[in-house]
């Protein structure tokens, strides 16, 4: 290896696509790191205005206003930086392999990721399979965890969300290489829907409380079969092995919470109704109507993992239609008082993105509640120390505190600001840059549409990155040029990108109806690959954005559009209906 | 006021409501919490048509605790009550939908020809604007069944339109226990499309339904066995694991052991006649048999089943088993001894049932009296409740209507709809309520979130219709539901 180094330095530095320093590349994952002079709401305790973390192997060492850095701690100045506790989406689908198409009825029904690989033993059919680990099914990386990093996020609890039983949840960092790196706690609860399976029974909504009803009878009745059987087998036949039953025998006695997804006043009542009927253990994930039955939740001592997908408008009604109903209206301005309701209630709560398609909305959508009766320190806390404590992690995650894993958010300005920006984060104690994007993180997110919405916003994005773009990377005292030529096909992105070092792939490729650019690149250089991640705002024929390679920090690039126009080529190319 | 947003009157773009707070609503916890019993009320000098007694002129009622406390001449108004001035006005009872679908979130688990586990009651949302709007037309208490799907199809609700409360207080206490049963076209799914790759579902035929019925009640026997053999071994002192608990069959258990009624939905003379042979063979009764219009052909032998029969008053000829119909039907089987109501199966209609019971005055020569108990106290009659609803007699609920003219003449309107002696639809109170709603409507659409993105927002929100706008509605389509 060493005696490639000097040609590996040298084709980092002529590389465009690539462009660690020898340092970076030598030392590729610093072990140490202390952030000094920054800001640290430590999320318990008092403020400090201005101090040190000290962070090592993976954990946060010391925190404190007179800490020491240590002599070979990477120093992060972070002078006008704020370091907050890890950021927690406390319900999502990250870092699961993509659903399969939807189909069947309005995108409901069952047919995502529960379909286990292996052919199950359960007499349930799929969708209904309590047994199910959603551990299992964690595949690392991904430009979706990669946004949610670059938004702040540092740690989610993620599930599928077609089916009835989800899957048991699983608390995972938001990075690492494997899924062992990532996982930090399953299972963490037994997610549930009240989704109707996309075919055959239970087919409506009734069958499903009807088809719960009967499992978790079922499992009671296994319950004590079993246990009669291990009291005396003698004489008694034995009563057949369940997985699925077996695996509801820890939510019966009241071990493993269920996090039952509702939105409406009515489904968190039905959700709520069952719990009661069962003696189960609730959380309700979602909550958006939670509001008027605060008190039910408190009584009952049910959190709820709120959604900050808040309800909108998305488009100008039609002349001729009938105006939207009252309700409708009343309920998109409710969703934004909903936390500062339940905080006043007592009602403990964390925040999750409710299936919104930009993570970044959610600080904005955080920012919102604050003006509806949510404080900056119980946003803060709904984002942190309330999801680690509601799923069990409370003495690991949740606070800057010395021992704890090394998750941290830090922000230049106040997160909660209208001018805060996440800068980077740390997770596992390693850290990871947000690439700097053109557009300010406004209060209300309206100034551009987002990626991944339907319809017309994906018109929007058609076309918005195809074609050949001269890129310039900035490396402080001199530049380096490379030719990027992109296809384009809906949101996803393909092609090519070509420097001195010669032409590679991109991977993982794709833009948002923002402009939001996203790509990987790996690029060969003697024994070793090196991957590049690409992450770029194209405002017409321009395009700025950054790259970041491992170990080193975000290195700043623009980029021009050369002829021919974007919407030529569209290579396979499908019209969106 | 305070309003949430699923609270009262929250989809109708200009209605007056009583009022119910997010607390009052949030309260709702197992135990309905306890209210104060609503203010007596005097109603002085009105004409009532009983439903039970004929109509009684220059009458007063007084409605205390809920009920009704006196019905008679020069009543005296109760201490700490109101007086309601009813001169030249009638009072009729709440009406009883004894066919509906309002409410619900899911009408049809369609996928097996027995769902006698599911439940309408798991699925009802106590806000939907319909109930409002039945109110309005005298509507205080509703069946409400599952679909026509399939053979057995779920287990019914019936329900007091207390628009504005929780759901729980809702619910008619003490209702008997019922479930939808269907025949014909509909379960043997003659028009229904087979998708590709589908299996068609059985039965196809008539035959096939009587045999779906068949099959059901013979496994609920040896289910019913197996438990009773469970308990016989309990009470010898055996140590015995009780059998696995079948929601299914349970409900069929309880319609063999006369705990839950039958109601069938069932057009035509011959599957009538199957339908009252198949409960002889299992030794009970159905309770009512639903749409019937070919009741007229056999109301003998319906009524010595003793069954009831709810039918429309003059809606036919949306699919060919509903052809043989003629508007004399609920006559005809009133005349043959047979207990006729007359349903809606539609938010639309039961706003307007008093006309279509008054149709059978011209039709089937039917009184007064006879043409309204089709709305009143017969649908209560075959849902159990009469002792409870259905007239305007002493110790019954406080549940009626004040018109300001005959209720089965086109010309009338509601005037004011009590439930358990509590007002939950009053015309002038609604009518006063308009400008405020439209105020609140003007302050609502300013809102950000309710804006149209005209500025240029396209966030992917939630889902649903929360983040579009709404869709054209849909037009009634005959029993389908």
């Amino acid at each position: 290896m060493k005696t490639h180094f000097p040609r590996r330095a040298a084709a980092l530095i002529a590389s465009a696509a690539v462009l660690a320093t020898p340092l970076a590349a030598q030392s590729r994952v610093p072990d140490a790191y202390a952030i000094t002079n920054a800001r640290i709401v430590p999320g318990t305790g008092p403020t400090l205005a201005r101090g040190t973390i000290v962070i090592r192997n993976g954990l946060i060492a010391a925190v404190g206003a007179n800490v020491a850095v240590p002599a070979d701690a990477r120093i992060v100045d972070g002078s006008g930086l704020t370091v907050y506790p890890g950021l927690i989406d406390a319900t999502s689908s990250l870092a699961l392999p993509p659903a399969p198409a939807a189909g069947g009825r309005g995108g409901g029904g069952f047919g995502a990721a529960p379909e286990p690989a292996a052919p199950s033993i359960s007499t349930l059919p799929p969708g209904l399979r309590p047994e199910l680990l959603v551990a299992e099914m964690i595949r690392p990386g991904g430009e979706a965890v990669t946004a949610a990093r670059n938004a702040g996020l540092t740690a989610t609890l993620t599930a599928p969300r077609e089916g009835i039983f989800l899957g048991q949840s699983v608390l995972i960092n938001l990075a690492g290489e494997t899924p062992q790196d990532m996982i930090v706690q399953t299972p963490v609860g037994m997610n549930m829907a009240f989704n109707s399976l996309r075919s055959g029974y239970p087919g409506s909504l009734m069958g499903v409380f009807a088809a719960l009803r009967q499992v978790l009878l079922d499992a009671q009745r296994y319950r004590d079969a079993q246990g009669m059987y291990a009291r005396s087998p003698v004489g008694m036949r034995r009563p057949a092995f369940d997985p699925s039953l077996a695996a509801l025998q820890p939510v019966l006695a009241r071990e493993l919470p269920v996090i039952m997804y509702a939105n409406s006043y009515p489904e968190i009542e039905r959700a709520l109704n069952l719990a009661q009927e069962f003696n189960l253990r609730a959380i309700i994930a979602g909550g958006m109507e939670a509001q008027a039955l605060a008190p039910r939740l408190k009584a009952m001592n049910v959190p709820v993992l709120l959604t900050l997908n808040l309800p909108r408008r998305t488009a100008a009604a039609s002349p001729d239609a009938t105006p939207e109903p009252m309700a409708i209206l009343r309920a998109r301005v409710d969703a934004q008082k909903t936390a500062g309701a339940l905080a006043a209630a007592g009602v403990r709560f964390a925040f999750q993105s409710g299936g919104a398609t930009n993570p970044a909305d959610m600080l904005a959508s955080a920012r919102r509640l604050m003006q509806h009766g949510l404080t900056a320190d119980q946003a803060l806390r709904a984002f942190t120390v309330t999801p680690a404590e509601i799923m069990g992690v409370g003495n690991r995650l949740g606070t800057v505190e010395a021992g704890k894993i090394a998750n941290l958010t830090i922000s230049r300005g106040d997160l909660f600001a209208a001018e805060g920006r996440v800068t980077q984060v740390f997770i596992d104690g390693r850290q990871y840059m947000v690439p700097v994007q053109t557009s300010t993180m406004s209060d209300s997110g309206d100034a551009r549409p987002a990626a991944g919405s339907t319809g017309a916003a994906e018109g929007a994005a058609r076309g918005l990155a195809a074609g050949m773009w001269q890129l310039t990377f900035n490396l402080g005292d001199r530049s380096q040029a490379a030719t990027l030529t992109l296809r384009q096909e809906g949101e996803r992105v393909t092609g090519t990108i070509r420097s001195e070092l010669g032409e590679a792939p991109i991977t993982d490729g794709s833009v948002g109806a923002n402009g939001n650019l996203h790509f990987r690149t790996s690029i060969p250089m003697g024994a070793q690959t090196f991957e590049g991640i690409f992450d770029a705002s194209i405002d017409g024929a321009a395009m700025t954005g950054t790259v970041q390679v491992e170990a080193t920090g975000a290195i700043p690039f623009t980029g021009r559009r050369t002829p021919p126009p974007s919407s030529e080529p569209q290579v396979g190319g499908r019209i969106p209906s | 006021m305070k309003r949430f947003s699923r609270g009262l009157g929250m989809a109708l773009v200009a209605v007056a409501t009583t009022g119910a707070s997010a607390q009052q609503r949030g309260a709702a916890t197992p135990q309905p919490p306890a209210r104060p019993a609503a203010q007596p009320v005097l109603i002085r000098n009105a004409t009532i048509l009983t439903a039970s007694r004929g109509t009684l002129e220059n009458t007063d009622i007084v409605m205390r605790g809920g009920k009704i406390a006196a019905v008679g001449p020069n009543l005296a108004a109760p201490a700490g009550g109101r007086t309601i001035d009813a001169t030249g006005k009638f009072v009729i009872p709440g009406i009883i939908d004894a066919h509906s679908h309002s409410m619900a979130d899911a009408i049809n688990e369609g996928s097996y020809s027995v769902t006698s586990m599911v439940r309408i009651a798991d699925v009802l949302d106590a806000n939907s604007p319909g109930l409002y709007r039945q109110l309005a037309g005298g509507v205080t208490t509703i069946h409400i069944l599952h679909g026509s799907a399939n053979t057995i199809g779920g287990q019914n609700a019936i329900v007091k339109i207390k628009y504005g409360r929780p759901l729980d207080e809702m619910m008619f206490p003490g209702a008997r226990p019922g479930i939808k049963f269907a025949l014909g076209e509909n379960v043997k799914r003659s028009n229904s499309i087979v998708a590709p790759g589908q299996e068609r579902r059985y039965p196809a035929t008539r035959m096939g339904v009587a045999d779906v019925l068949r099959d059901a009640f013979t496994r609920a026997r040896d289910y019913q066995t197996s438990w009773n053999e469970y308990r016989t071994a309990r009470t010898a002192g055996r140590n015995v694991l009780a059998p696995r608990r079948d929601l299914e069959l349970e409900p069929l258990v309880e319609i063999l052991e006369g705990k839950r009624d039958v109601h069938a939905h069932s057009y035509v003379a011959s599957e009538i006649a199957m339908m009252l042979q198949v409960a002889d063979e299992f030794g009970f009764k159905v309770k009512t048999l639903q749409h019937i219009l070919e009741g007229y052909k056999v109301a003998p032998e319906i009524a010595k089943h003793g069954a009831g029969a709810s039918t429309f008053a003059d809606m036919w000829g949306y699919k060919l088993e509903a052809y043989d119909a003629i508007p004399h039907n609920a006559a005809i089987m009133t005349r043959a001894g047979v207990v006729v109501s007359i349903n809606s199966d539609s938010d639309e209609r039961a706003r307007r049932l008093n006309l279509d019971a008054a149709k059978m005055m011209k039709y089937g020569d039917m009184s007064e009296q006879e043409a309204l108990r089709m709305i009143t106290l017969n649908p209560a009659i075959q849902l159990g409740i009469q002792d409870r609803v259905g007239s305007i007699d002493v110790g019954k609920d406080a549940d009626l209507s004040i018109w300001n003219g005959n209720p089965l003449s086109v010309y009338s309107r509601v005037e004011t709809t009590f439930i358990d002696g509590e007002v939950f639809f009053d015309r002038e109170r609604d009518l006063a309520n308009r400008a405020k709603l439209a105020a609140e409507r003007a302050t609502l659409e300013q809102a950000e979130p309710n804006r149209a993105p005209g500025a240029g927002s396209g966030r992917g929100g939630p889902g649903g219709r929360m983040n579009n706008p709404p869709a054209s509605p849909t037009p009634e389509s005959g029993d389908r539901r």
